[in-house]
């Protein structure tokens, strides 16, 4: 497994969705955080965090994940995840994300969600 | 930035932002600290006390204001939790009457900012021991269900590292002493091995790990639990380097109860996934074991040949439930001859009774053909040759019977030799005329002639019933079984053979049965 977190980004019309692959932790959690804001300053409202090939995340990677979260409502964005592990989904719900961030199965689900 | 408006205009503008605006905290230190700042020269920052000095909130204007500060410059307010600065070219003394109240309202605004982040905080710390927890009942269910082992080591730990917000870690594993070797690592490299006698590592398991510890090469923090099973160390977890925002630091106390939690489950799982691969592994030998004797039973003839004149008899008790000791009866198209084959192949279990398989078919074919003859053997030596990998080979004896004037025409291929009990007590033996089947290809074979007589008896045997042994390694031995033959005169073969039997099984004495056992009989009445 990928330890460090690799991303990919796929600019679509209206949407833009990050991959991650790797532990989400500091580093990783703030390499999504560039790319979000990245994206944010490119003018995408809606984003898509794919977490296929992330199996590991740590509080501080979540406290990130919120950190953007909090910046899509301040701009009035759509932040959505989806394949997430079964694990992460519960830590998500626990820790609050899932209350202002959807959470899909998959990716087609989310971009469906996200289109509406 | 806001430009500085007369006197009373200040006010009454200072009056409707804290009215307006304090209770939003954030918000209001964003509209009030560039207020601040054009009163207090070029520009203005907030601090909040962190764990180390303080930490800039908020900024407006120019100026140098980093985002740490070890300790108060001079300009700057200090209220209870932070620091409001400013240009330092305007001394607090300098500062009008309007700049002071809105320090005052700047100093409000940041200390509901920091109460909104402790409470945050707290709330963080709350969910994340609540994800801890769930974890933890997780982890017991998940490992307690993940029965392969590969999977089970990178599960626990995966969670090792993420519950105790690790950067790096190392799960060793060992099977009794004091040696652990690595079984996987995450996030950098791991020593291969760990020595439990060394002191460097009672230390880690102490929690007085020193930097760069063996265990973790270059971590600067790191700490291990052992995984206990029966009070003894079965392995150690490791994590290394626990994160914060502002990089790593040390672990904490509940760190290490959320891991020796975490190790108590771990022990539990990886002592039910051992017996589960011991399990399985008994399953899949049982399962060879079962397809093998089905061949075996499949290719092993169900009753003896009835040849006027003659009685016959075979019987086979393999070592493992199958092995690879063949014997069959061939009665021939042209109805004057019966082939008798007593073989042994090199081995036991499912490739043993393959290479069975495989001769018994190739025997039937070729001696359905053509008469017992040395190209025949060539042939036959040759498919086995061809069938068999390079250390099988197979000792055979076969003969082809006339029933009509008792003449024995047969090849010993390497075989234990043949025996013949002659009526008058004398003994003949039946010895090698070439070499076990499937060593070289350019083997030859030679055949040879006996006559069985009124009265005489012919026994083909493998090295199973001669090679038979005592706990002290004494083996039955051909003279025993020919003892036995002499007085077996007077006996149906079926009461011989387990006369036989239990002589050998008598002789064991309790020792389990090593080598497959066959007996072919052939009496001549008359």
């Amino acid at each position: 497994m990928t330890e460090s977190l690799k991303l990919t980004i796929d600019r679509r019309d209206g949407l833009a969705v990050i991959y991650t692959e790797g532990y989400i932790n500091n580093q990783g959690g703030e390499e999504i955080a560039r790319a979000a804001y990245l994206l944010l300053d490119e003018g995408h409202r809606k984003l898509l965090l794919n977490l296929t090939g992330t199996k590991i995340i740590n509080s501080i990677g979540i406290s990130i994940l919120i950190e953007i979260i909090e910046k899509m409502l301040e701009v009035e964005g759509k932040l959505a995840f989806c394949a997430l592990t079964p694990t992460i989904e519960k830590t998500f719900h626990i820790m609050g994300l899932a209350q202002y961030a959807a959470i899909f199965p998959d990716e087609v689900a989310a971009v469906s969600g996200l289109a509406t | 930035m806001d430009a500085p408006a007369a006197g009373s205009e200040l006010r009454l503008e200072l009056d409707r932002l804290v009215r307006e605006v304090l209770p939003g905290g954030r918000r209001a230190l964003d509209r009030l600290l560039p207020v601040f700042a054009g009163f207090a020269g070029t520009g203005a920052a907030v601090y909040l006390r962190a764990e180390r000095g303080f930490r800039r909130e908020a900024a407006s204007g120019s100026g140098d204001y980093p985002e740490l500060l070890d300790s108060p410059p001079g300009a700057a307010l200090a209220f209870d939790g932070g620091l409001l600065v400013w240009d330092p070219s305007c001394p607090p003394r300098q500062l009008s009457t309007e700049a002071c109240g809105l320090a005052l309202a700047v100093a409000a605004a940041a200390r509901e900012v920091q109460l909104a982040h402790r409470l945050r905080a707290q709330d963080f710390e709350a969910k994340t021991r609540g994800v801890q927890l769930e974890a933890l009942y997780d982890v017991g269910l998940a490992i307690a269900s993940t029965l392969d082992f590969e999977p089970l080591c990178e599960q626990i730990l995966m969670r090792a590292v993420s519950l105790a917000d690790a950067r790096r870690g190392a799960l060793y594993l060992g099977e009794g002493g004091d040696a652990l070797r690595l079984e996987r690592a995450f996030g950098g490299d791991a020593a291969p091995t760990l020595d439990l006698a060394d002191a460097e590592v009672a230390a880690l398991l102490a929690g007085r790990a020193t930097p760069n510890c063996c265990a973790l090469p270059g971590a600067q923090h790191l700490f291990g639990v052992p995984i206990l099973t029966d009070g003894e160390a079965r392995g150690v977890l490791v994590v290394g380097d626990k994160e914060s925002r502002w990089g790593v630091g040390p672990f904490r106390e509940e760190d290490r109860r959320t891991l020796e939690l975490l190790a108590n489950q771990a022990a539990i799982a990886l002592a039910n996934a051992e017996l589960h691969r011991q399990a399985l592994e008994k399953e899949r030998l049982e399962r060879e074991v079962e397809l093998a004797s089905q061949i075996q039973r499949q290719i092993l003839p169900k009753s003896a040949p009835r040849i006027p004149g003659y009685q016959v008899h075979g019987w086979n008790r393999p070592a493992r439930h199958v092995g690879g000791d063949y014997y069959d009866f061939l009665a021939l198209p042209d109805g004057t001859s019966t082939v008798l084959v007593v073989g042994d192949v090199s081995g036991k279990g499912v490739p043993a009774a393959l290479l069975v398989s495989t001769l018994h078919s190739a025997l039937h074919l070729l001696a359905e053909r053509e008469p017992l003859s040395p190209a025949m053997c060539e042939r036959l030596n040759r498919l086995i040759l061809e069938s068999s990998s390079a250390n099988k080979f197979i000792t055979l004896f076969v003969a082809e019977l006339c029933p009509s004037d008792g003449l024995l025409r047969y090849v010993n291929a390497g075989h234990n030799p043949g025996l013949i009990r002659r009526a008058s007590g004398a003994l003949e033996e039946l010895p090698a005329s070439g070499m076990p089947l499937g060593l070289i290809a350019e083997a030859r074979f030679a055949t040879a002639e006996a006559r069985l007589l009124p009265g005489d008896l012919l026994c083909l045997y493998s090295d199973g019933i001669t090679e038979a042994a005592t706990p002290d390694d004494e083996e039955f031995g051909c003279a025993r079984l020919v003892e036995l033959l002499a007085t077996g005169d007077a006996q149906p073969l079926g009461e011989l053979v387990a006369s036989i039997d239990r002589a050998v099984v008598d002789f064991a004495a309790g020792r389990p049965q090593a080598d497959d056992q066959t007996l072919l009989l052939v009496r001549r009445d008359c």
